[in-house]
């Protein structure tokens, strides 16, 4: 599949807009959007195969005039081009806003640029009726594996990302796919229900296909520790992160942190902190779309900036944080390609891609055998920022109790994670050689603008409030 | 989309059909430290097809999107593509709503307004309401939108709905002489009340200076705790997620029709009814994505499940009346007098991250980053401190208050004081 004509066919117009619009503003660019996913599931007694909620098409112009920037999201341009510029500029009368102080920020480079990035992917290579059979077959042999399975999911999906940026002096362009698995099972066992889950994620679907059927016995044995599963008795406790739990604490406790839309609002305590430590010195901790593959790795961002691979903690000390386009000209800095928006219909904020903790020298076994009394946590849950305040809730879906070096049978569900970020990092004393990104995840900023994102890492010893 | 609508009809193909179009006009300011950083203008459309096709006894559907430039040759296509997938989907067969056209317009002042216009006022009156020296509100979201939704379907349904919200998004900040703290705020509103706006700030401005006056306990207090509204309504509407027509027929649901969900114990008896409608709330609305009218559905009564609740499709499948997706939730009034929750000791929760409610696992918790502790004589702010406990040892002996307020899609007691949680 080549790239979106839909896009392809507005690129002239487009070109003729941000030229109308230039003449009344410092700034013009427009981004467009044609991308659609697919999902496609089955259960023991039905199934779907439908579009998923992350279509997203049309433009948004961006312009910018004394330092305030105006956007206009709208499905598509007119046959009118200066009609068009006309409607987009009326929107906005100088006059509505008169008397409101504005940001003072650095003139915005436009460097040019022509380029069409591809990432290939086998989405057309496979049948969709292939897919719904996979997913019949899988969620039938999961049935078969464990008679406490009251019934089994199997679903597949893919993002279809097609995006065009131009501006006066850059037109660019990127297609590339993404790819989810998920088997998901009603277990219920010991007088209690649980749902237990494994993901498998890729930029081809084949890939994807055979990663799922391997994950069966993970899953009904998963289904078995989360029914005996006990609550844990709140305290502070040594604690191994497992690489899923490890990004969480990356991308929850300190990344949302180093969003630097945060540091021009003053709510962001990393700002203080460039330069000084804030974690032990065997953490080192990166994140951007060029950082690895996985699911937020694009060419260029949605503020036309091209993706970066942006080194945060550098030894224990924070190097800098990441930004949007915005961002970057209030700060005087160069942006770092995490401009993101949810949708067209949504403003770009500076936002994580895929946020990982390097590896480290230390074997697991080692880590494990260190920790007399204490947990393994597994399999993020959810999480939550306080980015000014540094407090910390980080979900786990379970532990394994660690007694002498070892661990035990004796799993706990769910755990709490809390206490305060710079405690947490700075307690790191291990830090696995392996390494893993998980990406499959999603990420609010606050309670919204929902964007793709991915994180890992290797495994941590830390000591943290658990309850 | 007429011209979708044609190609529906005339393609023998299909059995059913479903068009759900839902229009967006938003104005959206944007401020960083009281300085206008941006300012949005939208106006998009998502059109959503859904067809259905039966074959051999089943019934399958697929969904997919129509761009307002599509050609006839493209929608031709993309229905094409649906028919495909839909024969490929063998479900039991149902039934679409049928026979109804109704149009409406769901309570709002905002439409006085010129966007702009609403949106800055709303913005002006925000930071009006800080009067807390040391305060200020370091960052301001306004966003006003007029929605027109429609759903138009092969049986007969047509029906429109206009309806309005605001969400102001702040974060009020507090510059003490050691720290600076924030909380954050989301207010969502239908109705333009410029007093209430003003009280709700002023609200969080007067509770973020007391974060950073709050202090780490060395030993966290053992006593009562206070839940607020914004909690009570996560916990509620987790509770009622359970009982999703989908859920039952997945088997997923942990609580069946008898079930006692709240054990029984000395706390006040929970009862809910799921509504389409609360007034003023920005959540309302009048019919679902299938077009069902909705109404009023009683879900809980006396801690006992009564009632599941949902879409048309999955209360087909497990012989149930289709109640809609109800977008709304009243829960009784309780037997305390607002009195009772001014008598120490108690820790009242005003801040958390975030409330952890698990069913299955019997939990309840969280991390909590501003709470008052009243030991009996005075009332200190508190942060830094967690929570955790087990849910139905909480729910048998929940105290809810007899005052209720809106929250949201939530209309029900203020607060509720609930024992047996660990505070640590």
């Amino acid at each position: 599949m080549g790239f979106s004509k839909f896009l392809s066919s507005r690129i002239e117009a487009l070109k003729e807009l941000v030229g109308i619009l230039g003449r009344d503003f410092e700034y013009v660019s427009i981004l467009g959007a044609d991308t659609k996913s697919l999902s496609i599931r089955a259960d023991k007694s039905s199934s779907s195969i439908s579009e998923g909620n992350d279509y997203d098409s049309g433009f948004v112009v961006k312009l910018s005039r004394n330092g305030i920037f105006y956007e206009y999201s709208m499905d598509d341009i007119d046959p009118c081009i200066p009609a068009l510029a006309e409607r987009i500029s009326s929107s906005f009368p100088a006059e509505a806003f008169e008397g409101i102080p504005a940001i003072s920020r650095q003139a915005l480079s436009d460097e040019p640029l022509e380029k069409n990035f591809l990432r290939e992917s086998d989405i057309d290579s496979v049948s969709e009726e292939d897919m719904l059979n996979f997913c019949r077959s899988l969620s039938a042999e999961l049935l078969a594996c464990s008679d406490k399975l009251l019934n089994a999911f199997t679903a597949l999906s893919y993002i279809d990302t097609h995006k065009l940026f131009i501006s006066k002096n850059r037109t660019l362009t990127q297609h590339y796919t993404w790819c989810n698995g998920v088997i998901m099972g009603v277990y219920k066992d010991n007088d209690k229900m649980v749902q237990p889950r494994e993901i498998a994620y890729g930029p081809d679907m084949g890939g994807v296909m055979a990663q799922l059927p391997l994950l069966k016995d993970a899953l009904i044995k998963k289904g078995d520790i989360l029914s005996r599963a006990k609550p844990i008795e709140p305290g502070v406790y040594d604690v191994i992160t497992d690489p899923s739990i490890t990004g969480l604490i990356a991308h929850e406790a300190f990344g949302h942190g180093v969003e630097m839309d945060q540091f021009v609002k003053d709510r962001a305590l990393a700002k203080e902190f460039v330069g000084k430590y804030v974690a032990s010195p065997i953490c080192n901790m990166r994140d951007g779309a060029a950082s690895t593959l996985s699911a937020a790795s694009y060419f260029f961002d949605d503020d036309g900036v091209l993706a970066g691979d942006t080194q945060i903690i550098k030894d224990g000390i924070l190097v800098t944080g990441i930004s949007d386009l915005s961002s970057a000209t209030q700060l005087g800095t160069a942006p770092t390609g995490n401009g993101r928006r949810e949708s067209i219909r949504r403003k770009a904020y500076a936002r994580m891609t895929n946020t990982i903790f390097e590896p480290g020298k230390d074997k697991l076994e080692d880590m494990i055998a260190s920790i007399d009394h204490g947990y393994m946590l597994f399999e993020t849950d959810n999480g939550m920022e306080d980015p000014k305040n540094w407090a910390i809730q980080c979900v786990a879906e379970y532990g394994i109790e660690i007694i002498e070096g070892k661990l035990t049978e004796n799993y706990v569900s769910p755990v709490v994670m809390s206490g305060y970020v710079p405690d947490l990092l700075g307690s790191i004393s291990m830090v696995s050689d392996d390494f893993r990104v998980i990406g499959a995840g999603a990420c609010g900023k606050g309670y919204k603008e929902w964007v793709r994102v991915s994180d890992g890492g290797s495994a941590l010893k830390v000591k943290v409030k658990l309850g | 989309m007429i011209k979708t609508i044609e190609l529906l009809k005339a393609d023998k193909r299909i059995s059913d059909w479903k068009l759900n179009i839902h229009r967006r006009e938003s104005y959206e300011l944007f401020f960083v430290k009281g300085k206008l950083d941006c300012v949005r203008c939208t106006d998009t459309t998502n059109n959503r097809v859904t067809v259905y096709v039966d074959c051999d006894g089943f019934r399958g559907d697929a969904m997919f999107y129509v761009y307002p430039a599509s050609t006839e040759e493209e929608r031709k296509a993309l229905i094409d593509s649906a028919v495909s997938r839909a024969r490929l989907v063998k479900n039991a067969p149902y039934t679409l709503p049928a026979d109804e056209e109704e149009s409406y317009i769901i309570e709002s002042n905002f439409s006085e307004y010129e966007p702009v216009e609403l949106a800055k006022t709303i913005a002006n009156e925000v930071f009006a309401s800080n009067e807390t020296e040391n305060a200020a509100i370091n960052s301001l979201e306004v966003f006003v939108t007029k929605h027109r939704e429609e759903i138009i379907n092969s049986a007969s349904i047509s029906k429109s709905q206009v309806h309005y919200d605001a969400m102001v998004e702040a974060i009020p900040t507090f510059n003490g002489e050691s720290q600076s703290v924030e909380l954050y705020e989301q207010y969502n509103f239908s109705i333009l009340d410029l007093p209430a706006l003003r009280e709700e700030i002023a609200e969080k401005m007067a509770e973020v200076k007391a974060r950073c006056e709050a202090l780490t306990p060395e030993t966290p207090p053992s006593c009562p705790v206070i839940l607020n509204k914004a909690e009570l309504s996560q916990l509620f509407r987790t509770m009622v997620a359970d009982l999703d027509y989908a859920q039952v027929y997945y088997s997923s649901n942990l609580y069946k029709k008898g079930d006692k969900i709240q054990p029984e114990g000395f706390g006040d008896r929970i009862g809910i009814t799921l509504k389409g409608e609360i007034a003023g709330s920005y959540r309302s609305s009048r019919f679902d994505m299938d077009g069902i009218t909705l109404g009023d559905l009683r879900v809980i009564d006396n801690g006992e499940v009564v009632a599941y609740h949902g879409s048309n499709k999955f209360a087909q499948y497990i012989g149930e009346k289709p109640s809609g997706d109800l977008p709304c939730m009243e829960l009784d009034p309780g037997s305390s007098a607002p009195e009772r929750f001014n008598d120490g000791p108690y820790l009242e929760i005003i801040s958390m991250s975030g409330l952890q409610v698990d069913f299955y696992n019997d939990y309840i918790g969280g991390e909590i980053r501003l709470a008052y502790y009243n030991d009996g004589t005075a009332i200190t702010p508190l942060t830094g401190i967690s929570v955790s406990g087990k849910l139905s040892r909480v729910l048998a002996e929940i105290a809810l208050s007899s005052e209720r307020v809106l929250c949201g899609g939530y209309f029900g007691p203020e607060k509720a004081l609930i024992k047996n949680i660990k505070i640590f």
